[in-house]
């Protein structure tokens, strides 16, 4: 627990670092737009990672695939495609999950 | 003082739509942190002091995971990247504000730049303007993390699927996003890296930053290839 007030504590200076530094320091800087393309394509690296730890189940020498997890973001996907609206795909996904933990 | 009126009212009728969307967002957060075992305070306390979306949930996630406190603290860096061209964007617009750049420097994040930057392009610098949008999506950011936590406290999240909010709140942030080649080569760049990852060395705690760093690369080799140029 005292680990988790540190990680909050250091997310809080870092992040409004980030803001500050770029507000006050970077204004009129020239930034290399490969340099730019690349921070827009972090996070889109970061999620898409995060999305695979979820449906990946490591084992002893091979990997194995969570069903349920990876009906709920199929799932998700299309609805998100389709009605575009948030919460809702979140919640068709979940739906969608759990009917297979439970009746497959 | 006429004109401040109109500029607070202006602010809140354009920050309304997406005050909804994100509080969409913290709702989810406050779920999934509560989820992680953070606690009720300590999931406030990242709201109010941290006040970003994408870095909480991440963090959160991280956290679910079992990742090291050096990997989580990595892969917030390289989240934030991005705001520093978001502050150097919004600058000019800021200005006027002197001191108080300081403070509004706090709503250097997604959506208050692109409310924000459209406005300066418009209008000009306008400090307040971004004050009150910034101040109406911290509002809505705190109050649905905290009915977030609150209801995730409540219900059993095994029999809910609270565990599969997780990688399907992801995926419904990622997917509006992949609409050009490139990014879509950086998401199945970062899917591969993810598996053989796993596969070589299950669990590891570098599998994040390092698709976090490389996959990217993949999208700016597309994006300056031929096909591209």
């Amino acid at each position: 627990m005292l680990n988790h007030w540190f990680l909050i504590g250091f997310l809080s200076v870092t992040t409004y670092l980030s803001r500050i530094i770029g507000l006050e320091f970077m204004a009129g800087q020239q930034m290399s737009p490969t340099l730019r393309l690349y921070f827009q394509y972090v996070p889109i690296g970061i999620i898409t990672a995060l999305i695979m730890k979820q449906v990946l189940i490591p084992g002893e020498g091979q990997l194995s695939i969570s069903v349920p997890v990876l009906v709920g973001c199929i799932s998700t996907a299309i609805a998100i495609k389709v009605i575009k609206v948030f919460l809702p795909s979140v919640a068709i996904g979940v739906l969608f999950g759990l009917l297979v933990r439970h009746f497959l | 003082m006429d004109k401040n009126m109109k500029t607070i009212k202006t602010g809140l009728l354009e920050s309304l739509p997406l005050s909804i969307a994100i509080s969409t967002y913290g709702l989810s957060y406050g779920v999934l942190a509560n989820e992680a075992n953070l606690g009720l305070f300590a999931v406030m306390a990242m709201s109010l002091f941290v006040f970003s979306g994408s870095v909480q949930m991440v963090v959160v996630a991280m956290i679910s995971a079992g990742s090291s406190f050096g990997s989580v603290l990595i892969t917030s860096i390289l989240l934030n990247l991005r705001n520093l061209l978001y502050g150097a964007g919004l600058a000019e617009g800021l200005a006027p504000a002197k001191k108080w750049k300081w403070l509004l420097a706090f709503g250097v994040s997604d959506e208050p730049y692109v409310l924000g930057s459209s406005r300066f392009h418009k209008y000009g610098p306008d400090p307040l303007y971004f004050g009150v949008v910034t101040g109406t999506f911290y509002l809505a950011w705190i109050v649905a993390s905290f009915i977030g936590a609150i209801i995730g406290n409540e219900i059993d999240s095994q029999k809910w699927g609270l565990d599969l909010a997780f990688p399907v709140t992801f995926v419904a942030l990622l997917i509006p996003s992949l609409k050009e080649r490139p990014i879509v080569a950086t998401a199945l760049t970062a899917v591969l890296i993810t598996t053989v990852l796993e596969y070589l060395f299950p669990g590891n705690q570098f599998t994040i930053i390092i698709a976090g760093i490389v996959s990217p690369l993949i999208g700016l080799y597309l994006k300056g290839g031929p096909n591209n140029a």
